[in-house]
């Protein structure tokens, strides 16, 4: 978090969109679906990291492609930004409205154009949300894989631009691996189609692969098509409570050296495991234990105990106080409960919230951790621990009061530190929410300016003036050379 | 300037640097030989060698073990980059079930030192012990076991690479998630070296499995095959691979591999057999791998080699489209039952292939699908006969070359 931007009224901010330009648009897309009023823009001046707000000059929800193309169209010809929205759940203002940009929402694209079940295949407008693809594959016995924490209200639209993860892309993977094709509309409007379910021939860059997790950067998905996957027959969910957060992360690394695959490992702390149990979403985690770690494991029925009892196996080998196994599914979701509720328990502690997002190798979770608990004191902030275990994807969440300028400042130290930390063990500054406005000044600790420029490359070769969703991702001009 | 052994390498890369054409791991066939040979033993040779070739106008085409290099026919004078010193793992940790080798590095190899940890790369792709890591990522195979495991590109986590005009890039990371900037490793894997030179890369390894099981089903034609091959494509699980194969006049097979604890395997071998309609012969261990390997390696050192693809469902039509004008030729086939795809080897005169090929094409694209040529005989220009890129995507990816290589030196 490098510039927290205040909110301030609209009209001191805000210039509005030409008339001539707003009756365009109307023609397009229908009256009500060009927003101006600027009490109903408030709604979009930020994503789902509410420490930067600014309030877009109008917003417009085409429902087709073709009403994609024809609105780009219309701003790019008038030399305006266009910024791309799904659901807005972003953690990393990659939705982030500009001064001078309009905001191009994919609520209404939210139908599912086709479910071949033969194939296990479907192809779907991007305001479609996640869990609703799988609710709707659910009778063929299919599911959709990635599933972002998010994933009942995040859109697929979404998925695509941050090529998002969740708990369970420890075993299968994050969205860029399930995207077969897509429909495309580029600068000015044009409508471009990448990939398809029968690949592509001899020669063929993989641009689907490419325009996946370009966050808004390089245009607009408007059809996306993706793979499904059977139904797993059973699951198993654990739960270890630890007395530390080292025994936790060795339990972590004696499963993955075991020759498992769980389909998702989770830990929480200690701070996050209060948060939770002083909150509505209480799931029993005592609140004395140093860590608790779930595990999953999914597949055909048969195998799935004695995976269970190798991990049980695992963790008291490791320390683990206690290991409790979901005995169906109502105690299944009472065990993820600590984990999934920790982001919304949190919110009764503090008035504000950093989730910030890192990857190391997971074998330096251990002193990773260690050297966060450091900063968080050297600091005087409360930071609470959420994470991918499996992945080594840390969400160490900063506890701070956004209208306290001296907290603020130590928040965005603290950040910065934690983010240097992770790249010096050999990690990287995100691993699933992408960089957004929020770690766009972190880039350089990962990339050099070389590296840099050649992302302002590929921004250019897609969007040479620069009009989508501009100021995000990567630092400095992308346009002008 | 005059080439061949008037290039003055001897300048731009030291003498171990400096291949005789046709000498050791430098098995090049591309249509013309290559005017010199050189095996850079680190990035700074890389790097020095391109930056040469750019200032003089030669051109480069980096090359691994020269399998799926097809008949490129450079137009002027050029260097074959050889990967063959590039060679070694750097970087191994087994906790973090990651792996960081240079490009050169066979798969045998690295297949060796993976399995003393009980790891492994699953990838399967025609030969892929004696193939370099670097040449499966710049060719983009994964192999049959993509099914199971995803496809190689979801695999590599980072690259080291060197742009046509000597820049280096360090691409992605070493870690299993990384979202930080655009995806340009995605264009890498499958460029097939007209981008950059890979010279290193890191990618994610998997447990063994438990246990390694193959079910075979024998039929004289594949046609009698395929109810069974659908059947075990739609069935509630997901096979670590499934492929169908006819060899010459030796029948047909369907081989679907199981991975998993045993018990796993027993009940997953169960479901199958139930929805197949029948009992496969079983095996693990050498005779498992004896069953692989022949049909993988089939056809191997076939001059002509290509794949068909469409979509899963249509594998009937995809496989009479690929057997029609094959009758009475001495071809191998194995068909990809998950993916929809159908390569086929064999070898024969070049003027009987372009009508082959073709016919493949014209066949394999009214059902909406691909044809792809890897390999093919001197004189035959695979892009040409391979399936067409739409005129957007050709746009897009000329963007993509002119990036990495803006001098045009990667052939």
């Amino acid at each position: 978090m490098n510039q927290v931007a205040s909110s301030v009224s609209f009209e001191s901010r805000v210039t509005p969109v030409p008339r001539a330009l707003v009756l365009k648009l109307r023609e397009i897309v229908g009256e009500k679906h060009v927003i101006t009023n600027p009490d109903r823009l408030l709604v979009y001046e930020s994503d789902g990291l509410s420490a930067y707000r600014v309030v877009p000059r109008a917003v417009v929800l085409p429902a087709s492609t073709d009403e994609v193309a024809r609105v780009v169209q219309v701003l790019h010809t008038a030399g305006i930004e266009v910024v791309p929205r799904g659901a807005g759940t972003g953690l990393s203002g990659g939705a982030l409205a500009t001064e001078h940009g309009v905001v191009v929402g994919t609520a209404r694209m939210n139908q599912i154009l086709e479910i071949d079940a033969e194939n296990r295949l479907a192809r779907l407008q991007p305001g479609v949300i996640n869990a609703r693809l799988t609710e709707a594959t659910k009778s063929f016995g299919l599911y959709y894989a990635p599933d972002p924490s998010s994933q009942s209200t995040c859109t697929l639209g979404g998925n695509v631009a941050e090529n998002s993860g969740g708990p369970h892309c420890l075993k299968y993977g994050v969205t860029t691996r399930y995207v077969t094709g897509l429909t495309v509309v580029l600068a000015g409007g044009r409508v471009v189609r990448l990939g398809g379910p029968a690949g592509e021939p001899y020669a063929a860059l993989d641009l689907v692969g490419l325009f996946v997790g370009s966050e808004g950067c390089f245009g607009i998905a408007t059809e996306i098509e993706v793979r499904l996957l059977p139904i797993t027959e059973g699951v198993r969910t654990l739960l270890g409570i630890f007395d530390t957060m080292e025994a936790a992360g060795r339990a972590v690394t004696a499963i993955m050296a075991s020759g498992l695959m769980p389909a998702a490992m989770e830990i929480v702390d200690q701070a996050t495991i209060r948060a939770v149990e002083a909150s509505v979403f209480a799931a029993g985690y005592p609140v004395d234990a140093g860590a608790a770690l779930v595990v999953e494991f999914d597949g055909t029925e048969a195998g799935l105990d004695a995976d269970a009892d190798k991990a049980e196996t695992c963790c008291f080998a490791e320390g683990a106080r206690e290991v409790q196994r979901a005995t169906d599914a109502a105690h299944r979701e009472a065990l993820w409960r600590g984990r999934k509720k920790a982001f919304g328990a949190m919110g009764r502690i503090a008035p504000d919230l950093l989730v910030q997002d890192a990857t190391v190798p997971r074998t330096k979770l251990p002193e990773v951790l260690v050297r966060i608990a450091e900063i968080g004191e050297q600091y005087a902030l409360e930071i609470a621990n959420v994470f991918h275990a499996g992945d080594g994807n840390l969400h160490p969440n900063i506890l701070f009061d956004r209208n306290d300028p001296d907290q603020l400042e130590r928040v965005e130290r603290a950040s910065k530190e934690i983010m240097q930390l992770c790249v010096d063990v050999g990690g990287t500054i995100t691993g699933e929410h992408g960089v957004g406005v929020d770690k766009r000044d972190y880039m350089p600790l990962v990339h050099n300016e070389t590296e840099l420029e050649m992302l302002r490359s590929a921004k250019r070769i897609f969007d040479p003036d620069g009009l989508f969703n501009p100021g995000k991702v990567i630092p400095g001009p992308v346009v002008g050379r | 300037m005059s080439v061949g052994s008037a290039m003055p390498l001897a300048d731009v890369v030291s003498a171990e640097a400096l291949v005789e054409p046709g000498e050791g791991g430098s098995r090049i066939v591309l249509g013309r030989e290559p005017d010199a040979v050189v095996a850079p033993g680190s990035i700074e040779e890389v790097v020095a060698l391109l930056a040469w070739a750019e200032s003089n106008s030669v051109g480069v085409i980096p090359v691994g073990t020269g399998s799926h290099l097809g008949d490129r026919r450079p137009p002027g004078p050029y260097v074959a980059l050889s990967t063959e010193r590039l060679n070694g793992v750097e970087i191994y940790e087994p906790a973090d079930l990651t792996l960081t080798a240079r490009s050169g590095t066979r798969m045998g190899d690295l297949a060796r030192v993976a399995e003393e940890h009980r790891q492994w790369l699953p990838f399967d792709p025609m030969d892929v012990p004696n193939r370099t890591l670097g040449g499966l990522a710049s060719a983009g195979v994964t192999g049959p076991l993509w099914a199971g495991y995803g496809h190689l590109r979801n695999h590599v986590l980072g690259m080291t690479v060197v742009c046509g005009d000597g820049r280096v890039l360090r691409l992605g990371g070493r870690v299993v998630k990384n979202v930080a900037g655009f995806d340009l490793i995605k264009p890498m894997v499958g460029s097939r070296g007209r981008l950059a030179v890979i010279t290193s890369l890191t990618v994610r390894l998997f447990p063994l499995p438990a246990v390694d099981r193959v079910l075979l089903l024998e039929g004289a034609e594949a046609s009698s095959l395929l109810p069974a091959a659908r059947a075990v494509a739609t069935a509630p699980i997901l096979p670590a691979s499934v492929v169908l194969s006819v060899s010459g006049d030796a029948g047909s097979r369907l081989l679907v591999r199981l991975h998993g604890a045993r018990e796993t395997v027993d009940a997953d071998q169960r479901t199958l057999e139930s929805h197949a309609g029948g009992v496969f012969a079983v095996a693990e261990g050498s005779q498992a791998t004896e069953w692989l390997t022949a049909t993988r390696d089939a056809g191997a050192d076939a001059a002509i080699q290509l794949s068909l693809r469409a979509l899963p469902a249509q594998l009937g039509a995809l496989l009479h489209v690929a057997r029609g004008p094959m009758a009475g030729m001495n071809q191998e086939l194995m068909a990809d039952v998950i993916e929809g795809s159908v390569r086929l080897a064999w070898s024969g005169a070049t003027t009987d292939a372009a009508l082959v090929i073709e016919e493949l094409r014209s066949g394999a694209e009214s059902l909406g699908g691909t044809v792809t040529v890897d390999c093919c005989p001197v004189g035959m220009d695979p892009v040409a006969r391979s399936s067409r890129l739409s005129a957007d995507a050709r746009e897009i990816g000329e963007g993509v070359k002119r990036i990495f290589d803006p001098g045009g030196v990667l052939l």
